[in-house]
């Protein structure tokens, strides 16, 4: 397998010094359902559109917000299936990092950890990126509560409030419009939803999960 | 220091020299002698050891250092086999730099223990023949002590911590001598004297002490005169 | 020249680098330290519905007393605890480690740990190590199928028991439970009818009795009693329960040394600087 000619690296710089793979990875997470998050002066929340493709789907079989730990959650805009490795990997780093130190493993470094994961799927022969992006929510006690998005190149970012999906640009702009610093977590899981609506007003079907869990962010900063 | 080891295998020759010559060796701890012990002042810690490195009976030198500093408000003492502890104490440098870069941050003492736990645990079935005592102050400045076994089990403490060749001799001298809520000052002639004591009774260790004391704004390194037999 | 490897953090999994060294050493008649051991009282029992744990809390090295309170029951789950007895690094780091697997095993199937799950994966992982990891333990908890207790091997055998005890002392603590344990405790419905859960104050009673007992009569068990009840859904850690060794003096004045009585040879000050707070940059990368 290794040495077959066709092992190498499918994400292959173009004379344009794009790598495509990846351009069509972000058009998956594009053209996939809306997420969004938005971080608040006590908390953070997260939200996604949660569209099923029948209403003959047991709607609790499926799980669009996950922890990673107690105190971080995920939410992805894109495919589902690659979702979960990122999930499943992540955990596992989390556990791994706390069985090291005995210490709940800060956001930054999750996230950090997750993305070059991602990055890794860009870079190494037989496989191809990843199909989501994802926001990351969660508190420690280095920096308080946090959000990240992290793209499937496996660049990062840390935002006060930020969306991803179909409809992204409108979000944003609701967002944008909303946001202020001092939000209070109620009124960040409000503007949560509003957003979502908004973006989602003349679609047929809407349902909304919401990240939010009081105990966890009880130690405000 | 008098003898530096560039790598393990050196430090293997060496001690396989002396093994030859001198076949009655009984323990490793005892091969090269140690005392460490450390305690919990008001606000504030003391760490100190001796300063003697010796092959069995023969005394090798009188500057030894077995203390070492992992950042500002947090140090390793390594009791035992010589050669082990440096190795040790290199790769605990290493996993610190390498945690510094990563967190942007020092390590918190609980932190650094898990992770001296962690390594010496790895060697489960092949120990590093060392016995850690780490102090340091947390991140409200309150001070924390803890020692474990040379395969990483932690023993948490209040008051003092001991390790090393005259562990049993500073036991004695501690739980009399210590008393909760010292200031700087105090501490450290509690900790001195308790040290020189338990040498003294102590033919692997001592030839004077090491003492460090670490409040939150200062940190006061004394080299003690003690017996020089 | 040694062979310059670059070391990376550990992914898990023992290392066995010094092996050889050390049985060289050993051959030539240097003998390696002896271990952290919790020489050790450690018990459960069943009672109508939960399970209470109890240890001892001293933690020895040959004949010294390492540490006088130390903590033998482990938490495996939120359901889920578990003593140990034995070397003291392999108790901690096996318990430990079963405890992050039940966790990422909660998060993959969204339900409560079970108590026959964490029986598995703690004698799996002994077994495989044949006995070499010295954990000898007893684990207890609650879940969807009721309240259950085992003990497990160093070696990776397992038994599942109304009352068991373990360690150095589970002689002297199975001499209280063999004469006092009744079945009662478990069975008699009746009973409870009538008195308002009276087997949970029985059973944490028992249990203390029989910690006791390995704490006088053993010399490797000693200091304080820990119990563990757990019920569905309620888990109660009596850290120190009871304490029937205090301290008996206190000096009220302790040892005091005049001040510059230690003879110094040198003496350096170095001042700390106050830590700067970093201007709260939003942490990016690309």
């Amino acid at each position: 397998m290794g040495d077959s000619q066709y092992s190498f690296s499918l994400t292959t710089f173009s004379p344009s010094g794009k790598l495509v793979q990846i351009e069509h990875a972000l058009m998956a997470v594009g053209s996939g359902q809306t997420s969004l998050g938005i971080k608040a002066a006590n908390g953070v929340v997260i939200a996604t559109e949660k569209k099923l493709p029948s209403i003959l789907v047991d709607e609790t079989s499926v799980r669009k917000i996950q922890l990673l730990t107690e105190d971080i959650g995920v939410v992805y805009s894109g495919m589902g299936p690659d979702s979960r490795v990122l999930v499943r990997k992540s955990r596992k780093q989390a556990q791994q990092y706390f069985r090291l130190y005995k210490e709940k493993i800060p956001v930054t470094q999750l996230v950090r950890e997750t993305a070059t994961v991602m990055q890794e799927f860009t870079q190494s022969g037989g496989v191809r990126p990843f199909g989501v992006s994802l926001l990351v929510a969660g508190y420690d006690d280095v920096d308080g509560p946090q959000l990240y998005q992290v793209d499937p190149s496996g660049s990062y970012f840390s935002w006060k409030a930020s969306a991803m999906g179909k409809n992204v640009s409108n979000a944003k702009t609701f967002l944008e419009k909303r946001y202020t610093d001092d939000m209070e977590l109620e009124d960040a899981i409000h503007t949560a939803i509003l957003t979502l609506k908004e973006g989602y007003l003349n679609s047929s079907f809407l349902l909304i999960n919401v990240r939010f869990d009081e105990s966890l962010f009880e130690h405000n900063r | 220091m008098s003898i530096t080891f560039s790598n393990n295998i050196e430090a293997l020759i060496f001690i396989s020299l002396f093994l030859t010559i001198v076949p009655w060796a009984e323990k490793i701890f005892e091969y090269n002698g140690s005392a460490i012990v450390a305690m919990v002042g008001k606000n504030c810690f003391a760490i100190a050891s001796d300063r003697r490195l010796g092959v069995q009976l023969q005394t090798v030198a009188t500057d030894f250092q077995r203390i070492y500093k992992i950042h500002d408000k947090l140090y390793i003492g390594l009791a035992g086999l010589a050669t082990d502890a440096q190795t040790l104490h290199q790769r605990l440098v290493f996993r610190h730099n390498l945690y510094q870069l990563r967190e942007e941050r020092n390590m918190k003492p609980e932190t650094f223990a898990s992770l001296v736990s962690a390594v010496l645990y790895e060697k489960r079935f092949g120990p590093y023949f060392c016995q850690p005592v780490i102090a340091g102050l947390g991140e409200k400045d309150e001070p924390f002590i803890c020692t474990m076994d040379s395969i990483g089990a932690k023993e948490l403490a209040k008051d003092f911590v001991v390790g090393g060749t005259a562990s049993e001799s500073l036991y004695g001298a501690c739980e009399s001598m210590y008393k909760p809520n010292m200031e700087p000052e105090e501490l450290f002639e509690t900790i001195s004297q308790a040290l020189l004591a338990s040498v003294d009774r102590d033919c692997l260790s001592g030839w004077g002490g090491h003492v460090i004391v670490v409040t939150p704004t200062e940190v006061t390194e004394r080299k003690l005169k003690g017996r020089m037999d | 020249m040694s062979k310059a490897t670059v070391e990376l953090p550990p992914k898990g999994g023992f290392n066995f680098d010094l092996c050889r060294r050390n049985d060289m050493l050993t051959k030539n008649g240097v003998h390696a330290p002896s271990f952290l051991k919790t020489g050790t009282t450690i018990v459960g029992l069943v009672f109508q519905d939960g399970v209470v744990l109890g240890a001892d809390t001293r933690a020895t090295e040959g004949p010294i007393v390492a540490d006088k309170n130390c903590e033998k029951i482990h938490y495996m789950a939120p359901n889920i605890y578990c003593c140990g007895a034995g070397t003291a690094a392999d108790t901690e780091n096996v318990t430990d480690m079963i405890s992050s697997q039940l966790l990422l095993h909660r998060y993959a199937t969204g339900r409560e740990s079970r108590v026959v799950t964490a029986l598995t994966l703690l004698k799996t992982h002994l077994f495989g190590y044949q006995g070499h990891v010295s954990a000898a333990l007893v684990l207890g908890g609650v879940d969807i199928t009721g309240p259950h207790l085992h003990t497990i091997y160093p070696h990776g055998s397992t038994d599942t028991l109304p009352f068991a005890t373990m360690g150095s002392g589970s002689l002297a603590a199975m001499a209280i439970f063999e004469s006092k344990y009744r079945e009662g405790l478990t069975f008699n419905l009746v009973y409870c009818a009538f008195v308002e859960i009276p087997q949970r104050d029985e059973g944490v009673k028992l249990v203390t009795e029989a910690i006791c007992s390995g704490i006088f009569n053993d010399l490797g068990s000693g200091s304080n009693v820990d119990v563990c009840v757990i019920t569905k859904g309620k888990v109660e850690y009596l850290r120190n329960h009871q304490k029937p060794n205090p301290r008996t003096y206190i000096s009220s004045k302790g040892f005091s040394f005049l001040k510059g009585q230690t003879e110094v040879l040198s003496t350096k000050v170095t001042l700390l600087e106050k830590p700067q707070q970093e201007e709260g940059v939003d942490k990016m990368e690309e």
